[in-house]
């Protein structure tokens, strides 16, 4: 056993220093943590590294291993770009959360066991509902509270699972299972909760678009991926995901489509994603799972890169509404420009990341004759172009002229993306770097004449179609609106139901008592009328009935000396 | 459209002014018809050489443009449709949403662009 420090640990310490350090030089050691921390994750040996004891259970916190080192390493990147996006913040909770957030996310992909895995998986929902309360107001507030009910409740079946877990098996290793007992059940549903598998997945709408300007960012890389990597881990090859995962690259852009409030276009756009990654899960060949690790590490950077491009639009304008924006390329050009890489890249067009590993997944799917899984990615896939790849920069930058005329988003965000966006072209046109930290070797080559035109005829038909519709005016035009999606059922119509019954009750025990109540009240009224300050029996009151009670009292008296 | 129609370009930085011809409706038609023409030759490409795919439908002729076009088309006129029974106030859930809430002012920093 080597001795090395949990790589969570140089994120909580770092934590810890921001609450005591002056203002002025918090944001630098967020900055440094995450580089320490992605330093250790590149030189660390594999293996089990940190085994502690605590009551008896032995918590494996550092399993290292070429899965866990390349989530790890992209959550560490993600931390960085984050913070430096953030780095105009000054407050103290949301940069504290941040660091907590990241580091509970990491300690989660190293854990070995699933105690450790239940607490930095607690740890990352207990973190990161602060960067959605940062934001201070009402409506804030409630969705916090919804998306922690969520998180939580996750954090808490699979805690569950983990306990049948040990009674079923003995061992609580976090390990490849089999679905099939309840405790395998639980922990599937606990993984799929966060990563928004369908009708699970309406936290995610809800609440990214809630969190702060800097906070969405940060909230974008961890949680989702994490589950990602969870059933990775666990459930690979398992066959049910690959039907979950379809049904979750298709319904979100319907919406994404209708919805006006960019950042949930995005969040749709990001479930959509998910799907993708599920799928390769789901398939479990090599190429397939090397596809779901590229895909999350690339992901992460352009998911990360839209959301920095609206969030800077934010920013400036005070809305990420499609109906109040437009026109911003006139002077926000270079947040446009970063804005077109991270919509190219999450396209997947040549040369930028989502190509070189979204094209795994699909052609596992192909490979494995999964044909009608395949349409439905390839479906989906065209789709994406549509939201996310015109959509947001058409609606944002260029449309309408919204007659605003914000200054260009500040330095330290345009590094941010700047950087972001190398990493999205670097990533797209050099392929190897990536593939290299893959858990499996790769010998894939994306880059044939087959996979370039098709995909270029796959994506220009669709900007086709968009010209067409825009053109014909049949493209739906923004609107300040919102569209129901899941959460109605427990936002209005549990609620409605609830407060149904219970009037319903209410009236019921309202009859039922009101008859003894009319009987008692005559009771009481009579005894009023006859022993009230102007009854009869008042007349005599206090001498009269005392003399009448004694009497009785001796009686009684009389009648037990009597007979015992 | 804008309501700005006095406002001098040239206090655009320069990237942004490599842009301005997007505001011109007869270089948005060419660029427009440029995207017909690339289409156009990406369609006729298919016959010009030898797909190497996994699947019998991804080697019938035209099938990508065929599904990229008719397929978005019809995701969103889906889309669309589905706003007709899906579609709500943005004050549908308030005050309990940030839908129809401002980001308080103090965590914004909205600078005009001359300011």
């Amino acid at each position: 056993m080597v001795d090395v420090l949990p790589t969570a640990l140089i994120f909580f310490a770092a934590a810890a220093l921001v609450l005591v350090l002056p203002r002025s030089v918090r944001a630098p050691v967020l900055l440094i943590a995450p580089v320490l921390a992605a330093w250790q994750v590149w030189t660390i040996p594999e293996g089990q590294l940190v085994i502690w004891s605590l009551m008896g259970l032995e918590l494996e916190l550092m399993r290292v291993d070429k899965l866990s080192r390349i989530f790890a390493l992209i959550f560490s990147l993600a931390a960085f770009l984050g913070n430096l996006y953030a780095w105009h913040v000054r407050d103290p909770v949301q940069q504290v959360a941040a660091l907590l957030y990241a580091g509970s996310a990491i300690g989660a992909v190293f854990a070995g066991d699933l105690i450790s895995l239940f607490l930095y998986w607690e740890g990352t929902a207990i973190a990161s509902v602060f960067l959605i309360w940062a934001r201070r107001t009402e409506g804030a507030y409630h969705t916090g509270m919804r998306y922690l009910i969520v998180q939580i409740a996750s954090g808490v079946i699979l805690l569950a699972g983990a306990a049948l877990y040990w009674r079923e098996t003995g061992s609580l290793t976090f390990e490849a299972m089999t679905l099939g007992s309840p405790a395998t059940w639980c922990i599937f549903i606990a993984f799929g909760i966060k990563a928004a598998f369908p009708l699970l997945h309406n936290w995610l709408q809800d609440a990214y678009p809630a969190a702060t300007v800097t906070g969405t960012v940060i909230l974008s890389a961890f949680t989702t991926k994490l589950a990602i990597y969870a059933l990775a881990r666990g459930f690979a090859g398992t066959e049910i995901l690959i039907y979950i995962g379809a049904i979750m690259t298709l319904f979100p852009i319907f919406y994404a489509v209708i919805e006006n409030d960019l950042r949930r276009v995005l969040a749709y756009s990001l479930n959509n994603q998910l799907g993708f990654m599920v799928v390769g899960i789901g398939i479990g060949t090599e190429l397939a799972l090397n596809g779901t690790a590229a895909h999350a590490f690339s992901h992460i950077l352009y998911k990360a890169l839209l959301f920095m491009s609206v969030g800077a639009v934010l920013f400036r304008t005070g809305t990420a509404k499609g109906s109040e924006l437009g026109g911003l390329y006139k002077t926000m050009p270079l947040t446009m420009i970063f804005c077109v890489v991270g919509a190219a890249s999450i396209s997947a067009f040549p040369l930028f990341s989502g190509f070189i590993s979204k094209s795994l997944i699909l052609s596992a799917s192909a490979k494995e004759h999964y044909d009608y899984i395949w349409a439905i990615l390839l479906f989906a896939s065209a789709g994406v172009f549509h939201h996310s790849g015109i959509k947001i920069p058409y609606f944002a930058f260029f449309a309408h002229d919204s007659g605003l005329r914000p200054k260009e988003a500040p330095t330290h965000m345009l590094l941010a993306m700047g950087l972001t966006a190398f990493l999205c072209i670097f990533i797209g046109a050099y392929p190897a770097p990536l593939y290299a930290l893959l858990p499996y070797d790769v010998v894939y080559v994306p880059y044939t004449t087959t996979h370039v035109i098709t995909q270029l005829q796959l994506l220009l038909f669709s900007a086709l179609a968009f010209t067409v519709l825009m053109r014909t005016q049949i493209y739906p035009p923004e609107l300040r609106s919102i569209n129901l999606d899941t959460d109605v059922t427990y936002r209005k119509f549990m609620p409605g139901v609830i407060t149904l019954v219970a009037l319903g009750l209410s009236r019921i025990w309202q009859q039922q008592t009101s008859f003894w109540m009319r009987k008692l009240n005559l009771i009481v009224g009579g005894l009023y009328r006859t022993h009230g300050p102007e009854g009869r029996m008042a007349r005599v009151w206090p001498t009269g009935s005392m003399v009448l009670w004694i009497a009785i009292l001796l009686g009684v008296t009389l009648l037990v000396n009597f007979f015992s | 459209m804008t309501d700005r129609p006095t406002e001098d370009p040239s206090t655009f930085s320069p990237l942004a002014r490599l842009f301005l011809w997007c505001d011109d409706p007869a270089k948005v038609n060419r660029l427009v018809y440029g995207l017909y023409a690339v289409c156009g030759l990406l369609a006729i490409v298919d016959f010009l050489y030898t797909k190497k795919v996994y699947l019998a439908i991804e080697k019938v002729p035209g099938f990508y443009p065929f599904y990229g076009f008719f397929m978005c088309a019809a995701l969103v006129i889906c889309a669309k449709g589905m706003r007709l029974f899906l579609m709500r106030d943005e004050d549908y859930y308030a005050p309990r949403d940030t839908d129809s809430e401002a980001i308080p002012e103090d965590q914004l920093d909205r600078t005009e662009h001359n300011g």
